[in-house]
């Protein structure tokens, strides 16, 4: 029983999810490619996915909250700094930013 | 990248670009979510096959976590519906790029998805450097793999959990916030910069008040202030222009 609830419960989520990707296609088929929509809801996009990160970062769930707040605030502005002084390149941001991530934890001693 | 001349060659450079951080990153986070599958009783089958099915880290971690609450069926379903919303505003802004593409427009519905924060930003970026009729094949490529790294990351977190070091689950986890961080703050698209920061600077508070809903209002209100600001700035020209 336990089991077969599991599995509803978990199809439920699937469909929650795929409801939207859908709808998002039937919109996009009945509208011109160049029709401003399509800017607003890229900026939607944006907005969310921002949100999101900030929302890891600021507010997390799971073992990210097990460190302090500026723990996870400065090694992501190392990561920013690293990223735009040094060419764009993703790798050099994401070196910059785990380093400091890294040393901030060992330093903290635990 | 201009001459892929067969869908092979296509779904080949795909593969090859994925190789590399963005698959590493869907490794990485699904480690994570593998962990907290497992920590919360989901089975090993349902965990991987809802990277397949859901193919989106937030609306995944919601289902896991009332799920172990023992939450009722809709509260889940409304959950990840909310957690999992911004879907419908990246799928349709993703169409156009498949627009000129000679596929039949059924294909789109399947197209949708594979979208992901990590695909979404390949293709909006990279779409249009790639001739129109071998775009479907690169991102069938790209996200494929990125899947895949994706299916692997869970089986090991699920397996390896516990036993990973502190460290490792932590790095690992941050490495999320970083790479989304910084593909999305680098555009120079004006709306879409001012959505991100806005986005950035309403997120956490819309948290506080609506944690179900926080994101996509907050996205809502921080998207479409960008998206009208700059569209205000341009607008007064052109109507005085049109009725002069």
């Amino acid at each position: 029983m336990a089991e077969s609830s599991a599995w509803i419960i978990f199809i439920s989520a699937v469909f929650a999810t795929y409801i939207w990707r859908f709808a998002g296609v039937m919109i996009s088929h009945r509208i011109e490619a160049n029709h401003p929509i399509f800017e607003w809801f890229t900026c939607l996009a944006y907005g969310i996915i921002a949100s999101l990160v900030a929302r890891t970062l600021i507010l997390p769930s799971g073992v990210l909250a097990e460190v302090s707040l500026w723990q996870r605030l400065i090694p992501m502005a190392f990561a920013f700094f690293g990223f735009y002084l040094l060419g764009k390149r993703l790798w050099v941001g994401i070196v910059f930013g785990e380093t400091t991530f890294i040393s901030f934890f060992w330093l903290s001693g635990v | 990248m201009k001459d892929l001349k067969t869908n092979k060659q296509a779904v080949f450079a795909g593969i090859r670009n994925a190789f590399g951080i963005p698959a590493l990153l869907l490794f990485s986070a699904m480690t994570g979510f593998g962990s907290l599958a497992q920590e919360q009783g989901l089975s090993l089958y349902i965990s991987m096959l809802s990277t397949v099915l859901i193919w989106g880290m937030p609306g995944q971690v919601v289902h896991v976590e009332l799920y172990g609450l023992g939450a009722p069926l809709i509260a889940v379903a409304l959950g990840v519906a909310g957690a999992n919303a911004r879907f419908m505003p990246m799928t349709l802004s993703m169409m156009p790029v498949f627009a000129d593409s000679p596929h039949n427009r059924k294909w789109n519905y399947f197209l949708a998805h594979l979208i992901s924060i990590n695909t979404w930003a390949e293709m909006l970026h990279r779409g249009r450097e790639i001739r129109a009729d071998r775009r479907m094949a690169y991102f069938l490529g790209f996200s494929i793999t990125c899947m895949t790294a994706g299916i692997i990351g869970v089986f090991q977190g699920y397996m390896l959990f516990e036993s990973l070091p502190e460290i490792v689950s932590l790095c690992l986890i941050f490495l999320v916030p970083i790479y989304f961080g910084l593909i999305m703050s680098n555009t120079m698209h004006p709306p879409y910069l001012i959505a991100f920061v806005l986005g950035c600077l309403l997120g956490p508070p819309m948290h506080l008040l609506t944690p179900e809903w926080g994101l996509v209002l907050s996205g809502i209100v921080a998207g479409s202030l960008a998206f009208l600001l700059c569209n205000r700035l341009k607008n007064p020209r052109t109507t005085r222009r049109d009725n002069g």
